[in-house]
């Protein structure tokens, strides 16, 4: 079980990357709006947006169960619980019993399991292929994601999230080529788990309504919109935090965790300013056509492999 | 001690099949259960003590023959398969009670319980034999129990199925028979231990090794030789399908163990290979072809197929590092493989289990006349939620336990094996990745489709739930479940056993309550601290929720949803179909197969409008492409062997007297 300083880490993290998240999303509407030439609103905006849901009255459609009304609620503790295991502003994972890539990988799925079935459960069209929709991305990039990580261990030769980003920051690993390329491989993995254009396949909003969203009002909309903006910090988050370390901190002591703080603030708005370019610029893709960027991935992770095999 | 409990547990077995027989019904099915129950207990008991201290217990017992001792051997490996066996068997007791006097009422309760009894003493002697002739009778009486099973319905499909299975089970029993003949015309004794030192020269232990592999295989339902799985599990009454899908396709696993590693000694590298490729294809395309599937059972069925591939794996990888000479990263493989293997017992005979439940009271397989029936049936809905997520690899639970394993197993024989490990496992761990995903979708599209949303048919809209014995059943294995991925730290060192036994290199797995691959700094994992943090961090969310509640309305339930503003429909919502279609169109080739039953549909469209009937059944590329040639070969050879028989006297004169010369000449020469 972890020590007392760990715990503080893991909470003070996952408390920090929570409440961030609607900043980080109200950045990025921030951003969208400059690029299309409008005033557009606030860095808080998404704030006032779940403050205003949350007096909202919830409507449940007929159909809906159980697993429609927990699911915001497991969403958010599941985003909580990956967001206390990650290295954030720290080298080491705060607690390397969680820290794993796989359960991170696993959790991810516990996460798209929720998210589809409470789209089938709503009873509506629109869920129903969004859940399809999610499911079926999740076969397309849980190998992506799976072997890219899989080769960033190999290089740090562990599979602790701690190790790999402690080795990444060192650049310690055998091949530095492998490095480069396992890094491109992850951020397109993440880019497409953050659900933006041309990649938001599940949620298309003009498209689905919104997929699983459809049905959610009130409070469970809140808790969802909340959990949606945690799981795109999260995800750059697993990029910044374990790929791309430079700056975090090497031992736990406060001036090196507000330096860590300020790096990883400067890195965050850095991904959120690129994927805003992307997905500013971009047009929706066709969702039969999305396997091919998929499997152009995993063609990035392969190549990582083998530079790795080679020693490159 | 373990063996005489054993002996208790099967005498009881026998003894309740038997008076199940004699019995009136009304009796029968009680007895049934009350002696499965207590046999099974005993069967636990046995089986801890062995596992818990990773010792062997054997005794030579007087047979009937002289050239064949019945030798029975509890070691370590034995234990795992009896704590499975008698595990399920409990579940499947105090569920049958209930399934069999409501489904089968009047309809040969007393053989159902006599062929179920059998039918598990059968496997439990299976794998406690040390002796090939006896582990052949035990193995064929396992298959015969399990066909009439298979057959219980009596309709066409469910005898048809019944066939199939019976001829590859016979088939692969044959070819395990012609592995041990070898080993006894090498040794002259049936004896496992003689096989133990039987020192074959390389070619002939690797052809036996693959006679055994391909005969277990069959039983186990690998790909290629799956195709009855599929058809025979679902004809079976559903606790009977637990225990076939559950604990009998272990056997061949087991099998496999016994002799590819206890036997053999897998000395070469490529047999371990050979498992672990045949798993990765099993492991893919089983659940590939379980997502394509309406009928639950099914879709059950194939998705063990896919689990027998996961299992096959963590195996493949510990027969590697046997050969290569890394105990621990063979140790580590097997605990993998014999993890899963439990874990699979556990949740899938859950599943099949909460599968009967739901038919019971729907009267159909078709996941898509069902829906809606979390509400109607909570407590069911809640255990099948729970085999779900374990099947999908959902930590805290299970599935989710043995696969991190399996990763990690795979994880090690990358960074410390030779080139070809090193390219072969961070693929087979991409592959396990896409497996696991497709499961994943295979099990929200299952448990969406039948349990939420809006019932799609009215039988649906009627059901009750399930009456206390057949939720209990279900109860004890959700239970499980649980315990062995919350327990992890206290289960993995007691498999660990299990592995040590065949490697003799013990690992460390758990320290206090984290568990890990032998070396810390490869990975760790704490399933209950990802219990506590799960429970705990749900108030997170609470919290916030309850702001402001006391400015909200109450929540409005029972608004219908948005479809466009035209009345919404229950038959709007996702079908089964409708829900796999994406992967279907991505991964083409692998149901390129479906093309077929497309054409079919193109040809009557123009006469039926609808005939959905044959677009649902996912028609086997395997039939057509390897099963219906060797058919035709086989009608082919037959008809030309038909020549020699000609029906004219003089010919078979002339036959006689042919071989009579060559004899002769023989003898002579």
């Amino acid at each position: 079980m972890p020590n007392l300083e760990q715990w503080v880490l893991m909470i003070g993290q996952a408390a920090a990357l929570l409440f961030l998240a609607p900043i980080v999303s109200g950045f990025s509407r921030v951003l969208r709006a400059k690029i299309h030439s409008r005033t557009g609103p606030g860095l808080l905006q998404d704030y006032r947006d779940i403050l205003k849901l949350l007096k909202r009255q919830e409507v449940v459609p007929e159909g809906a169960g159980f697993i429609f009304r927990a699911m915001p609620f497991v969403l958010m503790t599941a985003l909580l619980v990956i967001a206390m295991a990650l290295p954030v502003l720290t080298l080491a994972s705060p607690f390397n019993a969680i820290g794993n890539l796989f359960t991170l990988v696993y959790l991810l799925a516990l996460v798209r399991f929720f998210f589809s079935l409470s789209g089938i459960d709503s009873g509506s069209t629109f869920a129903g292929i969004g859940a399809s929709r999610e499911t079926t991305m999740g076969a397309l990039m849980e190998p992506v994601i799976l072997l890219a990580l899989f080769v960033a261990a190999l290089l740090a030769g562990s599979t602790n999230l701690g190790q790999i980003s402690v080795s990444f920051a060192a650049l310690s690993g055998t091949s530095m080529a492998a490095e480069l390329v396992v890094t491109a491989a992850v951020a397109f993995a993440v880019f497409v788990e953050m659900g933006k254009v041309p990649y938001d396949m599940a949620e298309a909003e003009q498209e689905l309504q919104e997929g699983p969203l459809t049905e959610y009002s009130g409070p469970g909309l809140a808790l969802l919109k909340w959990s949606m903006s945690l799981k795109q910090i999260v995800m750059a988050a697993i990029l910044i935090g374990v790929f791309v370390p430079f700056g975090a901190a090497a031992s736990v002591t406060a001036g090196a965790l507000v330096w860590a703080a300020l790096v990883f603030l400067v890195k965050l708005a850095i991904v959120f300013l690129v994927v805003a370019l992307i997905e500013n610029s971009a047009a929706r893709n066709r969702f039969f056509m999305t396997s091919r960027a998929t499997w152009a991935g995993f063609g990035i992770a392969t190549l990582a492999l083998v530079f790795y095999l080679v020693g490159l | 001690m373990p063996l005489t409990l054993l002996a208790v547990s099967i005498a009881l077995y026998c003894a309740g099949g038997i008076a199940s027989l004699l019995l009136p019904e009304r009796s029968a099915s009680r007895i049934t259960a009350i002696s499965g129950g207590l046999a099974a207990v005993a069967g636990v008991a046995a089986s801890l003590p062995v596992l818990i201290d990773g010792s062997t217990v054997s005794a030579v017992l007087p047979g009937p023959f002289s050239f064949a001792h019945f030798v029975v051997r509890l070691d370590p490996l034995a234990a795992l398969m009896v704590l499975a066996i008698s595990l399920l068997a409990a579940a499947a007791a105090v569920f049958g009670v209930a399934y069999v006097e409501e489904e089968y009422a009047s309809r040969g309760v007393g053989a159902m319980g006599f062929f179920m009894n059998l039918f598990i003493a059968s496997m439990l002697l299976v794998v406690v034999s040390d002796n090939a002739m006896w582990f052949i009778v035990f193995f064929e009486m396992m298959s015969l129990m399990s066909y009439f099973l298979v057959v219980f319905e009596q309709d066409e499909e469910a005898i048809g199925a019944g066939w199939l299975y019976f001829l590859i089970a016979h088939a692969g029993a044959m070819l395990v028979l012609i592995a041990f003949l070898v080993l006894f015309a090498r040794t002259g004794s049936l004896d496992f231990a003689a096989f133990r030192n039987a020192a074959l020269p390389p070619p002939l232990a690797a052809a036996v090794f693959m006679l055994a592999f391909i005969g277990f295989g069959a039983k186990a339902g690998m790909m290629p030789l799956h195709v009855w799985l599929p058809r025979a599990h679902p004809a079976a009454p559903s606790h009977a399908s637990a225990l076939l899908s559950g604990v009998m396709i272990k056997i061949g696993i087991f099998g496999i163990v016994k002799v590819g590693i206890d036997l053999l000694g897998a000395v070469e590298i490529w047999w371990g290979v050979v498992v672990l490729g045949f798993g990765v294809v099993s492991a893919v395309l089983g659940v590939s072809y379980a997502l394509a599937e309406r009928d639950i059972k099914r879709l059950l069925a194939y998705s063990s197929v896919e689990n027998v591939g996961i299992i096959l794996m963590g195996v493949g990888i510990g027969m590697i590092g046997i050969a290569v000479h890394q105990p621990v990263l063979a140790a580590l493989g097997l605990l993998a493989g014999f993890y899963h293997l439990l874990n699979h017992a556990v949740f899938k005979s859950l599943l099949f289990l909460g599968a009967g439940a739901v038919i019971s009271r729907v009267h159909t397989k078709d996941m898509g006349q069902m829906g809606g029936l979390l509400r109607l049936m909570p407590w069911t809905g809640l255990a099948f939620l729970v085999g779900a997520l374990s099947i999908c690899a959902i930590p805290p639970l299970n599935g989710f336990v043995s696969e991190w394993f399996a990763y990690q197993s795979l994880f090690v024989a990358a960074l410390h094996g030779s080139l070809l490990l090193q390219l072969v496992a961070p693929l087979a761990a991409a592959m396990l990745a896409i497996a696991s995903a497709l499961a994943l979708m295979c099990f929200v599209k299952a448990f969406g489709v039948a349990f939420s949303g809006e019932p799609r048919s009215v039988s649906a809209a009627a059901a009750k739930e399930v009456t206390w014995p057949m939720l209990a059943g279900m109860g004890l294995l959700a239970v499980c479940s649980i315990g062995l991925g919350v327990g992890a730290p206290l289960v993995a060192p007691v498999l660990s056993h299990v592995a040590a036994a065949l490697t003799a290199v013990s690992i460390d797995v758990a320290n206090g309550a984290v568990v890990f691959p032998d070396d810390p700094g490869i990975g760790q994992l704490s399933t209950p601290l990802l219990a506590v943090l799960l429970i705990g961090l749900a108030t997170v969310p609470l919290i916030i929720a309850s702001m402001f509640s006391g400015r909200r309305l109450r929540p409005r339930i029972g608004a219908e949803v948005w479809a466009c503003g035209y009345a919404p429909d229950a038959g709007m919502s996702v079908s089964a179909g409708g829900f796999a279609e994406p992967v279907k169109v991505l991964f083409r080739p692998l149901y390129a197969v479906r093309s077929w039953a497309d054409d079919r549909l193109a040809a009557t469209r123009p006469w039926f409008a609808a005939i959905p009937a044959t677009a649902a059944r996912t028609e086997q590329c395997w039939d057509r492409w390897l099963i219906a040639p060797l058919g035709r070969g086989l009608a082919l050879a037959g008809a030309q062997m038909q020549a020699l028989q000609g029906g004219d006297l003089r010919i078979y004169c002339l036959y006689i007297v042919a071989a009579l010369i060559v004899l002769l000449a023989v003898a002579i020469g």
